[in-house]
């Protein structure tokens, strides 16, 4: 029996070429569609998963609350996780790390690098990074003990055993390797090359980290024991630290609050800042549907192609009954049939996926998986999806043939029954108005993301080259050299540069009530020329200036955000006003127009710039047009006579900026690649359709062209009905299109609005390629021969 | 063996019952081989079918061999119906898709014979119906007495104890309709099968043993009493 199930649904697949077709890759397509989503799903799921005991790691955070206002911090302040593992038996392990860029060297190799990290002894006890060489309860005890991955260890030392030599640290300090480990995998939301002992940071680099209390920037994780609940121990943490800090929190007016977060939470759904890489659930979450409906549209083909098919199939149906054929016999014939080009689908996709993976491992920006083969358990599971789904594609058809009523087929007296048609209509409804709101959805994000790019962010950034000295000694000779070369218009030194990291300083602002209000203002250090070369507006009071010889210490400059936030009505009532920041005190000599200091995401929030030559890192080149390579090569050997120990290395400052955007220009890549899809598969299946009821209409074409319809007229007679659908599908798609890209835009403090046009251009995308599509087939049974038409009848 | 009592069938047009066929009586007893004639649109395919049990009648009863058809769970009428009936079309009405020998064997694949013992009933057949060489074309590659000649043997292949036919050689021509009557008569003689066939041809219907004619749903009262 199953073989002439078997033998019959071989024959029907081959003997229909292009229905099958069609039914094949438009059902392999959406599949290796939902595949390739499927394993970015699990890979974003699966971060920090494979630390065995993730169950009981968690992150260690801080709530701090000014007078202001309450930041939620995902750092700690260094003394935090070492004083509660002290005081609390319930924690087994700490471990504090921080991600850093230093420069390393080793004889002649020199790397400035920025995969290093800071951890304590515990790192290699509480997560599962594997040593292939160096005992996890060693490696990281000592001062300047170093664990160097595999890839770092064989970039410093070659095939050579790296155990027991050493590196040197800052080009200064000598550490020793104790330690190899397997490459940190790419679902680690912690990633390092290079692992320095923190010892070497809190007791020798900088000496006293261990006590500063309001200092953050240790992100910190807690093993606690097994049967520890966590939320009682946070409970117990108020305690703690007023027990520990308690009168400098009420001197600094500085209140913090502590909380765990689990180790498999932190990536994906914490909302805390922390500066190691970060996932955003809503992207896995927007994937997940798109995959559904892309297998949605996929199977939707199925179901329409084989139920229009019926109209074949309904001879052998009645037969089949005739000669003794029960009605669950023929579904399980039916759905026989859809498992098989299920099966024949999931091959080709899997064959599609194993093809497209390493470019959408390239879109997505990481490598989610190296191949569909790795894992035999997703292959099982996505077997199981795609032979469920097809068994779910498969029951509609088949009821619908098994139930005809041999008598009347065999007649012939057969028309499709209404509901079907209606059905039809309905499921080719949906999947246009899938694919109009993923094409109105990616216009949108489009359109978002040359707003982004476009939009004036108040400050130059074109032309300007930044190059990071790393505190080098000869950074304000170097800036002096390079400002003297041909081609450059201008050279400042700053701590910060738009769109990359600044400080946040605890500070006390004069307010409009005169009062010293606390807050945590964001804060640039600069030099005098920073403000005119990076063309700030300046809206009260004056720029630093080189003729104020106190500028350098007890001047300050904000931004018109700061002007607002301390309650002045105007910019000019501001100035002169009273600060206090980081041990210095003084008055605001100015206010600059607000600029985007941070990315278009993002408010501008309040700024401070102060002088401080000794922070200022990083040199600003603003380089004339032209020639701009010589320009380079000019700064590059300037560079390497004056800091020879340092690799040479700049970016430009508007990339540097738009990086910000790269995981929306990825994401929007993503829907765009995705949206095609989900149009190309519609199409396809409207394809089978339209030329199935052609066919179905054959006599009806060939009767109305003897009756003098032209080639115009069976067009439109044959597309109308399928425009209309798609007309239809364009007013469910656009107003659910509309609310949940406003609901994506909200992620954006600076957002275009959704222009009605949007709506057009995407609705007359579709309404085009549907009519494209039709058009083949109308065509064809335009010119057809009526005479022979009729005559096949 | 059958007993048809007060069957009527009639379809609503416009609100009013149009009868198509009106209280029919019929007793078929084992061996008979009836012919059913009448002018078209009388209601004969249709009595059929009822016969059949691929139609039901609006009113009436039917007892095929003493079970009550109507009664029966849709389960037991199929078993009943595939242990004991094949069907014959003027149409043929052959899977386009299977080769003769998969036609033939369809029938056995629905009452669960097994596989070796399917081939030999098959061959059987096959031999004794003089179509071996024709056993792997496609319904396509047949002419119309062949394709009816593999519509006969598919008709038989489960041993049916009655055979119904529906204007059989409607389609072919004198010659070939008189070896399909022939057969016909050859099965009901030497095997004992029970036939009801349709047929506009009063030579075909000689060669049954007894005539029932339908005129508008009824039964013709005269010519039932004349052939008994
Ligand atoms: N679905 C239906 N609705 C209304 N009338 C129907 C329907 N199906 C069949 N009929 C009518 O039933 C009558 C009997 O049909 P049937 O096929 O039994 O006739 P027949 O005697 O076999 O005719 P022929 O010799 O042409 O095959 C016909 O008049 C036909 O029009
Ligand atoms: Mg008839």
């Amino acid at each position: 029996m199953i073989r002439n199930y078997i033998k019959i649904a071989f024959r029907n697949i081959l003997r229909k070429k292009v229905f099958s077709l069609i039914n094949i890759i438009g059902l392999a397509v959406g599949m290796a569609a939902c595949f390739l989503i499927f394993l970015y799903v699990k890979f974003e799921l699966s971060y920090d998963s494979f630390h065995t005991k993730a169950p009981h790691i968690y992150r260690l955070v801080t709530d701090v609350k000014t007078p202001s206002e309450t930041i939620h911090a995902g750092i700690t302040a260094w003394p935090f996780a070492p004083n509660i593992k002290d005081d609390f038996p319930e924690v087994e392990f700490f471990t504090r790390v921080q991600q850093t860029s230093m420069l390393i060297t080793k004889d002649d190799k020199k790397f400035q690098e920025d995969r290093v990290l800071w951890a304590d002894s515990s790192f290699f006890k509480m997560f599962d990074f594997r040593l292939i060489k160096g005992d996890p309860d060693k490696v990281l005890k000592d001062l300047f003990t170093v664990v160097l991955s595999k890839t770092a260890a064989k970039k410093y030392f070659g095939d050579a055993d790296p155990m027991g030599q050493s590196i040197s640290l800052y080009d200064y300090y000598p550490a020793a390797i104790t330690g190899v480990m397997e490459d940190i995998p790419e679902n680690s939301q912690i990633k390092a090359d290079i692992i320095v002992s923190m010892s070497s940071l809190t007791q020798t680099i900088i000496p006293g980290l261990d006590e500063q209390w309001s200092n953050f920037d240790a992100v910190s994780y807690l093993q606690l024991k097994p049967g520890v609940d966590p939320r009682a121990l946070e409970r117990k943490f108020p305690a703690f630290l007023e027990r520990r800090n308690g009168k400098e929190m009420e001197k600094s007016q500085m209140f913090f609050t502590l909380y765990l977060e689990p180790l498999k939470f932190v990536y994906l759904f914490s909302k805390r800042e922390s500066n190691i890489e970060k996932g955003n659930i809503t992207n896995v979450y927007i994937f997940s549907v798109i995959a559904a409906f892309i297998l949605l549209i996929a199977y939707i083909n199925f179901i329409n192609l084989t139920t229009a098919r019926s109209v074949e199939r309904a001879k052998e149906v009645g037969i089949r009954k005739v000669v003794g054929a029960e009605k669950n016999q023929l579904v399980k014939q039916f759905i026989g049939e859809s498992l098989m080009l299920s099966l024949f689908a999931f091959v080709l996709a899997l064959i599609l996926t194993a093809l497209l993976l390493p470019l959408f491992n390239q879109l997505a920006g990481k490598t989610i998986s190296t191949g569909i083969f790795d894992n035999y358990n997703y292959l099982l599971l996505l077997f199981t999806l795609a032979i469920g789904a097809g068994l779910m594609a498969g029951i509609y058809p088949a009821l619908v043939l098994s139930s005809f009523k041999p008598i009347t087929v065999l007649k012939g007296r057969f028309a499709t029954s209404s509901k079907g048609i209606v059905l039809r209509k309905g499921l080719v409804i949906t999947q246009f108005a899938i694919s109009i709101a993923l094409i109105i959805g990616t216009i949108v994000v489009y359109k978002q993301m040359t707003f982004m790019r476009s939009h004036d962010l108040g400050f130059a950034k074109d032309q300007m080259l930044v190059l990071d000295t790393q505190g080098d000694a000869a950074k304000d000779a170097l800036t002096q050299e390079i400002s003297k070369l041909p081609g450059i218009k201008g050279t400042t030194l700053s701590s910060s540069v738009p769109g990359g990291s600044h400080s946040t300083a605890y500070s006390e602002i004069e307010n409009s009530n005169g009062d010293l209000q606390v807050a945590n203002l964001d804060l640039f250090f600069v030099d005098f020329d920073y403000i005119p070369q990076y063309q700030i507006q300046l809206v009260a009071g004056r720029p630093f200036s080189r003729e104020f010889g106190m500028d350098t210490t007890e001047a300050m400059v904000i931004n018109e955000a700061a002007v607002k936030y301390f309650g002045y009505p105007s910019a000019h009532k501001a100035i002169g006003k009273k600060f206090k920041q980081w041990g210095r005190e003084g008055k605001i000599i100015g206010v600059v127009k607000d600029f985007h200091f941070k990315s278009l995401q993002e408010q501008i929030e309040p700024l401070s710039m102060r002088i401080e030559p000794s922070r200022s890192y990083l040199i600003s080149v603003q380089v004339a047009a032209g020639n701009l390579p010589a320009s380079i090569a000019a700064i590059e050997s300037k560079w390497k006579t004056l800091i020879s120990n340092r690799p040479f290395s700049y970016y430009f400052l508007n990339e540097f900026f738009d990086r910000q955007y790269r995981s929306e220009e990825r994401f929007g890549k993503l829907f765009l690649n995705f949206a095609i899809l989900a149009i190309l598969i519609s199409c396809l299946g409207l394809l089978g359709l339209a030329s199935y009821s052609t066919i179905q209409r054959t006599k009806e074409i060939g009767i109305r062209k003897v009756m003098g319809a032209s080639i115009n007229n069976i067009i439109g007679l044959l597309s109308k009905d399928f425009l209309l659908l798609i007309l239809i599908a364009f007013f469910i798609a656009a107003p659910l299109a509309w609310y949940f890209m406003n609901q994506w835009l909200q992620d954006f403090a600076y957002r275009i609005n959704i222009a009605w046009w949007v709506f057009v251009v995407a609705g007359l995308l579709a309404l085009l390629t549907a009519l494209i599509t039709i058009s083949f087939q109308a065509i064809k049974a335009a010119l057809m021969n009526p005479v022979k038409s009729l005559r096949t009848e | 063996m059958i007993e048809l009592q007060h069957i009527s069938k009639w379809y609503n047009v416009g609100g009013k019952p149009v009868f198509i066929l009106k209280d029919i009586n019929l007793k078929v007893k084992e061996g008979e081989f009836i012919s059913i004639m009448g002018p078209s649109g009388s209601g004969k395919s249709t009595l059929l079918n009822i016969v059949g049990m691929l139609d039901m009648p609006n009113e009436g009863a039917y007892h095929f061999f003493g079970e009550s058809v109507y009664n029966l769970k849709d389960k037991h009428r199929n078993e009943l119906y595939k242990k004991n009936i094949g069907f014959i079309f003027q149409a043929y009405h052959l899977i386009d898709e299977l080769t003769v020998y998969e036609n033939i064997e369809t029938p056995l694949l629905y009452q669960n014979v097994k596989s070796s013992e399917r081939k030999a009933i098959v061959a059987d057949m096959l031999d004794k119906f003089n179509i071996v060489g024709k056993k792997d074309l496609f319904p396509s590659q047949l002419s119309g007495g062949q394709q009816q000649l593999v519509g006969i043997v598919r008709a038989l292949i489960a041993k049916p104890k009655l055979l119904l036919a529906d204007e059989p050689t409607g389609n072919l021509n004198t010659a070939q309709g008189e070896e399909i009557m022939q057969l016909f008569q050859q099965l009901n003689q030497e095997e004992g099968v029970t036939i009801i066939q349709v047929t506009h041809s009063e030579k075909n219907a000689s060669y049954g043993n007894r005539i029932i004619n339908l005129l508008d749903g009824r039964v013709e009262p005269s010519l039932q009493n004349a052939s008994h």
